[in-house]
């Protein structure tokens, strides 16, 4: 290896030095979600792998100092939502995705972040003001006055799909839970207290669980209790994703790294770490090593023992496993993989599931992302972008007029809901409803 | 650990023409593909067999066929069916295809003012097909400051006679050839436009119709509607809508349109892609994008599952045969290595190759072909691979497309029909094995994944 290649690697790594594949034969601008419903966005190739070489040339020495990646020749990166679609189509293997949002960190590295990219990525901070304030800050968030305020001064558009926040977290329901019971606290980590790791998971309940949708949650620890599970909660904070997407890399790995010192533990004594938000576990797995090059062998171990909840269930199914005793749920439920999802590369584990479900007929929508992508579309100047990308799934929504969808990522259900006025529920929450349709177990495992 | 009963390894025409046979022959099918294959890039029309000197697909592929280890040797009587197959599976998606392996070659004109020789055509690109009458004009007309398609040097290349072939006299070429450049409505500031841009707009209806009327005007106005003529139109009319978008262009504008396919990424290929998955998804199987298969265990002479990159776990599939559509060299199915040789990545199969001093051509266009082209898997009459001594290497492994040794597809004009062939050959040798297997209840308790979900049409890779 040449010094020049030391440099290489130290400074752009596998993903920036992916680019080095690029066919140039616009696959990626084929499939990307936003490019095909604006011009602001020219495309994954040209802010992508065509970019990179500048890029690249600024990091080699003797053309420019051997700091990492400076800047981009194109502002317009900006408008990659990140969906990830342009890095699954590329014949090449080459990691456009991961490499826009690299650059769009570069350009912001360096400079005091917006207020609302800022706040975007303060999921825990928010969440638990909006919680301790539930009812007043679900008041002011779908006051019509105040959005418009907060449009003015923050840039998040004022029709933005914001989630309504919960009378009390996830967290604290949880410990009042244990205590009513006797047990013991949530955050306690006597090992030996715990089950064994074949009778019980940990789960990484994200900030949508937490502070908005505990139900989503609880349906999960039903569920898995169900197949003879028990869950452990261990402290844990936001995963970080809403940060990485607006380039604030060095404080995701904050994030990163607490919640790495909570989980390793866990995932080498064997634990398996399941989520109900597929865009954390996505991060936990994946983003932690490709966006933060987070490498070391705590991240290396959350990352292996981190499952999406419906991957963990049909893993359990393929192993004979998965309780089958579902009740009939006679009904049609479209059904939306999210971009996210994709990224796993696990299949589409929440239709497999819903196959076993006596009397439901899902219906996989076939659309490639809904627009919102995490933050994204709460953005003032992307939000019609991202309704734009997602219309041709909310009219296949509107046009299949059953009374609720399904979609294993947060955002994406708030989204949906906002556009199509249909409820949309996590695939657990299905799961857990045909258990309960189905009534308990005659005997026990 | 998830099952199928056969797992396809690409995702071009030879390994979707597979799956979707299989399919239909009640297999579980699972495709996996590292990312899109050469569908997007190529031109729409299916190139069967186009040798120097032969005047009809027929009659290129017979000549194949006679060649000394050409796949023809083996597909080239089953050519025509197997065409026939999958231009009635491609109609059924609204994608329909004109000409005959017995039509003769004929020149039509390419993006950069040449010609190449086609007989099978989309309906979109056919209008070119016909012989030219006495007198008869092509106008070449395209959007204002496209890049992909300038039609004054188009037309500048195409008044040379000699483009059009050796081949002189009634009905080789255009009367009068004049160009036409049109501003389409909504595109005056943009100066980045990709024909699939333009397609994207061509599928809004009322755009659309702007936009050929608009055609149709400055066609009056330069006087280009006199007599009979044909009009080249760049391959934008549309993607999802292009049969409506076909229509109104046939209807409104004044002279005949025919398609002139683009550099990648292109729509007709698009809309072959389109046809093919959603042809796929109709009957079941599953198609997953993005995913490189990181490895393939063979139990003695038997492949025994396909493993799955995934984000961190390999997803393994368990399996009891494996298609092989992983392409030839350009496609990634062959890779040559520093020292010399060309290897097959996935299997390690005997690899039928020149050696590397010959790899550089004296001359790279000779109309012979690269001495490269050929390189490949050689295999048996049922496309299973073999080693130097003709012994089947793996029994349940067939391999298809442009990855089969002894054709050399750019100077042949082989490539479509030896990928249509063999995926209808290769689903004919493996399909009854998993329906046996199935029946016997061999699997026991293993659960049987279904592979009737309920599926859609849709925008997703």
């Amino acid at each position: 290896m040449t010094i020049q290649d030391v440099v290489w690697r130290a400074s752009v790594g596998e993903v920036g030095l992916s680019a080095d594949e690029c066919l140039k034969c616009n696959v990626c601008t084929t499939v990307c979600p936003v490019a095909r419903v604006t011009d602001l966005f020219p495309g994954p190739k040209y802010v992508g792998p065509q970019a990179q070489r500048f890029r690249l040339a600024t990091t080699l020495p003797p053309q420019g100092p051997s700091t990492p990646i400076v800047s981009s020749p194109d502002a317009t990166v900006d408008y990659c939502s990140g969906c990830g679609m342009c890095t699954l189509a590329c014949p090449a293997d080459v990691k456009i995705a991961e490499m826009n949002s690299r650059a769009r960190a570069s350009m912001k590295a360096g400079h005091r972040p917006r207020l609302r990219d800022w706040l975007l990525g303060q999921t825990d901070l928010v969440g638990t003001l909006g919680v301790a304030t539930a009812p007043l800050a679900n008041w002011s968030l779908h006051n019509r006055l105040f959005r418009w305020l907060v449009e003015l001064v923050v840039g998040i558009h004022r029709k933005a799909p914001l989630p309504k926040f919960a009378r009390r977290t996830l967290r604290s329901r949880l410990a009042a839970d244990r205590r009513a019971a006797g047990g013991r606290d949530v955050a306690a980590d006597a090992a030996s207290a715990e089950p064994p790791p074949d009778r019980a998971v940990v789960l990484f309940h994200g900030c949508a669980a937490n502070y908005y949708e505990p139900h989503v949650a609880l349906a999960a620890i039903e569920v898995l209790r169900r197949n003879g599970y028990e869950t452990i909660v261990p402290e844990q904070v936001c995963c970080g994703l809403p940060r990485i997407s607006n380039g604030l890399y060095a404080s995701a790995r904050g994030r990163a790294r607490t919640n790495l010192g909570s989980l390793a533990d866990y995932a080498r004594r064997g634990y398996r770490i399941v989520g109900t938000s597929t865009s954390c576990t996505h991060t936990l797995k994946a983003e932690y090593r490709e966006m933060l090059d987070l490498e070391d062998d705590d991240a290396q171990a959350v990352a292996g023992a981190t499952w999406d909840i419906c991957e963990f269930l049909l893993d359990l199914h393929e192993q004979g496993r998965l309780d089958t005793g579902f009740g009939r749920l006679e009904a049609t439920l479209p059904y939306h993989a999210p971009c996210q999802l994709r990224g796993h590369g696990i299949g589409l584990p929440a239709l497999d599931l819903f196959a076993l479900v006596p009397g439901l007929d899902a219906i996989d929508l076939d659309h490639d992302c809904c627009g919102v992508a995490g933050t994204y579309g709460l953005k003032k100047e992307k939000y019609d972008i991202a309704m734009a990308v997602g219309e041709p799934l909310f009219r296949k929504i509107r046009e299949a007029d059953a009374p609720r969808a399904a979609c294993d990522s947060e955002t994406c259900r708030w989204q949906i809901e906002l556009a199509t006025s249909t409820p949309v529920k996590h695939p657990i929450e299905i799961l857990a409803e045909a258990y309960a349709a189905a009534g308990e177990p005659a005997t026990s495992r | 650990m998830p099952r199928a009963d056969v797992v396809v390894v690409g995702a071009g025409l030879a390994g979707l023409t597979t799956a979707i046979a299989l399919a239909d022959a009640g297999a579980a099918v699972q495709v996996v593909a590292r990312g899109h294959a050469a569908t997007h890039w190529t031109a729409g029309g299916f190139d069967i067999a186009a040798p120097a000197g032969s005047g009809t697909a027929a009659d290129g592929t017979k000549r194949l066929a006679r060649a000394a280890g050409h796949p023809y040797a083996i597909l080239g009587s089953q050519v025509k069916a197997a065409l026939a197959t999958l231009r009635t599976i491609l109609a059924a998606e609204g994608l329909d295809y004109a000409g005959e392996l017995s039509d003769p070659l004929r020149a039509v004109p390419t993006a950069i003012g040449g010609t190449r020789r086609a007989a099978i055509l989309p309906r979109a690109q056919a209008g070119a097909l016909a012989p030219w009458g006495a007198g008869e004009r092509l106008v070449v007309c395209g959007p204002a400051r496209f890049k992909d398609f300038w039609p004054d040097s188009i037309a500048a290349s195409l008044r040379r006679p000699a483009v059009w072939g050796t081949e002189s006299g009634a009905g080789t070429r255009p009367a009068r050839i004049d160009a036409l450049v049109v501003e389409l409505p909504g595109l005056a500031g943009r100066h980045n436009l990709t024909g699939l841009d333009l397609a994207r707009h061509f599928d809004d209806a009322r755009w659309r119709v702007d936009a050929l009327e608009r055609i149709a005007r400055a066609i009056d106005r330069g006087g280009m509607q006199r007599g009979a003529g044909r009009i080249a139109l760049p391959a934008v009319l549309g993607l999802a809508d292009h049969a409506a978008a076909l229509e109104d262009a046939a209807r409104i504008l004044p002279l005949a349109p025919f398609e002139v396919p683009l550099v990648p990424a292109s729509v007709p290929g698009l809309r072959l892609y389109a046809a093919l998955r959603s042809a796929l998804r109709r009957r079941g199987a599953r198609l997953e994008i993005g995913e490189s298969v990181a490895s393939i265990a063979v139990d003695g002479r038997r492949v025994a599952s396909v493993a799955v990159m995934a984000a961190v776990r390999e997803r393994v599939f368990r399996t009891e045969a494996v298609v092989l559509a992983t392409g030839g060299i350009a496609g990634g199915g062959l890779i040559g290595m520093s020292d010399g040789q060309l290897v097959e990545p996935l299997l390690g199969l005997p690899v039928e190759a020149p050696r590397a001093e010959h790899w550089l051509a004296d001359d790279p266009f000779d109309p012979a072909g690269h001495p490269l082209e050929a390189a490949g898997i050689r295999t048996d009459a049922n496309l299973r691979p073999v080693d130097r001594k003709g012994k089947v290497v793996l029994a349940n492994v067939v391999v298809v497309g442009s990855l089969l040794a002894g054709q050399r597809y750019l100077s042949e004009r082989c490539g479509d029909g030896v990928a249509i062939a063999s995926g209808q050959l290769a689903a004919a040798t493996i399909a009854p094995a998993p329906a046996v297997a199935a029946a016997a209840g061999k699997r026991g308790t293993e659960p049987k994944r279904s592979a009737g979900r309920r599926q859609r049409a849709g925008s997703h890779p």
